[in-house]
């Protein structure tokens, strides 16, 4: 080897040190996170891992005072239980239909309103978008009595109707998607007016199909909040007939008191669909989070 | 018969004047350029002509009906965006059939007229693509497509070309011309691009500040303007405007001395001009450079070699630039004392108001 050569080598060998040594300071301090990271993924999950298995448990173990991690004896009981004993197929219907009828008619009646917020001018329009804005701010749990005497007054308490109702009332949807058409480019409503679309054409063949992507995550996260929600139609059905999965788990007990396996095994087949809906949609239901913390922020 | 006729159509947004009492006549078939500098109005009278910004006092007329109360669909006239505005979410045969359908044209019809217009474009291996597949001078032509299937009256067409790279505007603004020969129907089109407006048009439009400055072919537009605006728009390298220092009368025409040298003597008559400050205007092509002995003498400041002409930048004694051209192959370097010929027929001199004095035609 010339010393040209050797030289070059060890100045070589020097910025490898140098780098090496620069990536172990580094690797040190993603190890750090990652271990934090890894320390509040087990917190998070803990808690589901620790149902799961109860409900695999027999009764007298899942109460037991020893902590065990994995059954000592595998049973199924408390799903056969619920599923056999209990109306949640009957609940499962209401869900479904009185959260799909929640999305649906919020999402058309939102896109509607914010098409007209955002491309019409009429009379009142800026009124009604602060009235929008405003109604924001109301927490629904501050109407729910108003709601509850209203539904009474229609004769609409244990009825899927009456569960539907209130919960229609989604302003940050009308934000959201008021939003997304003020953005889209005022050529494009040009251009279709000179190709002689009307308002309603307009909307549904060039501003619905342009914000596809938010019309998919909307709805999954209005689905997903209307399939959890407790409090109204915990209050607006009292027949077991009419609950839907949420509330009707809650009754999942007996004349022994509370069974923790039989409940705990309630709340995962009422939570299974939604963590289904969940793992598939995953990026879009971060997506429509984010675009309405983004109204929120 | 689709004649466009502006009667004095001004538009106003809230208190800014943005056009103040435009007329003008188009006749069936002309290619119409919209010429001038950006904000000076030209987008704005295209949009309502097109029916997409309101008048607010003025009228239009449209193949002898008046149309400025009517909504953009029913004036039959089609306008080709400067984005293009495709909808992003149909297919290039989707975006040319939505206006049909609207109308409720019969399918077959439809099929029949998209195939036709795709045809006529070279565009049907393309039909069946979404616009995020196309190129920009592809999208260009689906959006002319867009407009040709409508059979309008009037093409109105925005800035079409200036998304587009070059090289192919050089070449869509021949094809441009080219389906201009062949459909024969009345195109407005805006640019704020000289070279556009001198290449395609019929007429140019020249516009500045509100107003119209000169209606004219691109012929009288280049070589005869009505203001020094037109006169310096117009035309690559500017006009030379040089401050006339004394007038005279040499046998009827005027004769003018400028920048310390011996008197150009013009072809602008010496009767009608006015006693006011003047200001010479000569293009590069009219100051020549000669070997002999010329009218001018400088010094050359900058050469510009552009291959088929030579431009130099002179600099006159009291420290005034005039451009003045010579061949392609020039001999001149920067220093050089050169001379300079005018030739005064192509001279204009201009008043302090801008308005233009020519030789007679």
């Amino acid at each position: 080897m010339s010393t040209v050569e050797s030289r070059a080598a060890t100045l070589d060998s020097g910025a490898t040190t140098r780098r090496s040594r620069a990536n172990k300071a580094f690797d040190i301090g993603g190890l750090i996170l990652t271990l934090i990271t890894v320390i509040f993924a087990v917190l998070w999950a803990f808690p589901i891992y620790w149902a799961l298995i109860t409900t695999l448990k027999p009764e007298q173990q899942a109460i037991a005072k020893t902590v065990e991690f994995l059954p000592r004896t595998w049973t199924v009981e408390a799903y056969w239980h619920v599923l056999v004993n209990t109306m949640i197929g009957r609940w499962y219907i209401n869900s479904l239909v009185t959260s799909l009828a929640v999305t649906v008619i919020t999402l058309v009646t939102s896109a509607l309103t914010a098409y007209a917020l955002s491309q019409l001018r009429f009379p009142g329009r800026t009124v009604l978008w602060y009235l929008i804005l405003a109604s924001f701010m109301v927490p629904l749990t501050a109407l729910i009595v108003n709601h509850f005497i209203l539904m009474a007054q229609f004769s609409l308490i244990n009825t899927w109707m009456g569960v539907v109702l209130p919960q229609l009332i989604h302003p940050v949807v009308i934000i959201v998607y008021k939003n997304f058409f003020d953005s889209v480019p005022k050529e494009y409503r040009e251009a279709a007016k000179m190709d002689s679309a009307g308002e309603f054409q307009i909307f549904r063949r060039i501003y619905l199909p342009m914000n596809w992507g938010v019309t998919t995550a909307l709805a999954i996260v209005t689905f997903i909040g209307a399939w959890n929600a407790f409090l109204w139609p915990f209050l607006a059905v009292s027949r077991p007939e009419m609950m839907n999965v949420a509330v009707g788990i809650t009754s999942v007990n007996d004349a022994f008191g509370v069974q923790y396996a039989r409940e705990l095994a309630g709340a995962i087949l009422a939570a299974l669909l939604v963590a289904v809906l969940y793992l598939i949609f995953q990026r879009r239901v971060t997506q429509a989070i984010m675009l309405s913390a983004g109204v929120k922020g | 018969m689709s004649d466009i006729v502006l009667k004095e159509v001004s538009k106003s947004f809230g208190v800014v004047s943005v056009l103040d009492k435009v007329s003008m006549q188009i006749k069936s078939g002309e290619f119409i350029v919209f010429l001038g500098p950006s904000g000076c109005g030209k987008s704005t009278l295209l949009r309502m002509i097109a029916g997409l910004e309101e008048v607010t006092d003025g009228e239009i007329y449209l193949g002898g009906e008046r149309v400025d109360q009517l909504p953009p669909n029913e004036r039959g006239v089609a306008m080709v965006f400067q984005n293009y505005a495709l909808y992003p979410h149909m297919t290039v045969r989707d975006n040319m059939s939505f206006g049909l359908q609207n109308v409720g044209t019969p399918k077959d019809e439809i099929v029949r007229r998209v195939e036709d217009a795709a045809r006529m474009l070279e565009i049907t291996q393309l039909l069946d693509r979404r616009p995020a597949q196309l190129s920009g001078g592809q999208r260009q032509r689906v959006a002319i497509g867009r407009a040709i299937v409508r059979d309008p009256k009037a093409f109105l067409l925005d800035e079409p070309l200036s998304n587009l790279d070059a090289g192919l505007r050089v070449r869509t603004r021949l094809e441009l011309a080219q389906l201009h020969n062949r459909i024969r129907a009345t195109m407005i089109f805006v640019t704020h691009d000289q070279t556009e407006a001198m290449t395609l048009a019929t007429r140019i439009v020249v516009m500045n500040n509100r107003r119209i400055e000169q209606i004219g072919t691109p012929m009288e537009v280049y070589s005869r303007p009505a203001t020094r605006f037109v006169a310096s728009f117009v035309g690559s390298p500017a006009m030379n405007f040089i401050p006339v220092a004394a007038l005279d009368d040499v046998g009827g025409k005027a004769s003018v001395t400028f920048a310390g040298q011996s008197p150009v003597e013009t072809g602008v008559p010496a009767a009608g001009l006015p006693t006011g400050n003047l200001t010479l205007g000569i293009r590069a092509e009219s100051a020549r450079i000669t070997q002999g002995e010329g009218a001018i003498k400088g010094v050359a400041d900058v050469v510009e070699r552009l291959g088929e002409r030579t431009l130099v930048y002179t600099r006159l004694p009291d420290s005034t630039i005039l451009v003045a051209e010579d061949a392609g192959i020039s001999q001149i370097q920067p220093g050089d004392a050169v001379n300079i010929t005018i030739d005064g027929n192509a001279a204009i001199l201009f008043d302090e108001s801008g308005k233009a004095y020519h030789a007679a035609a």
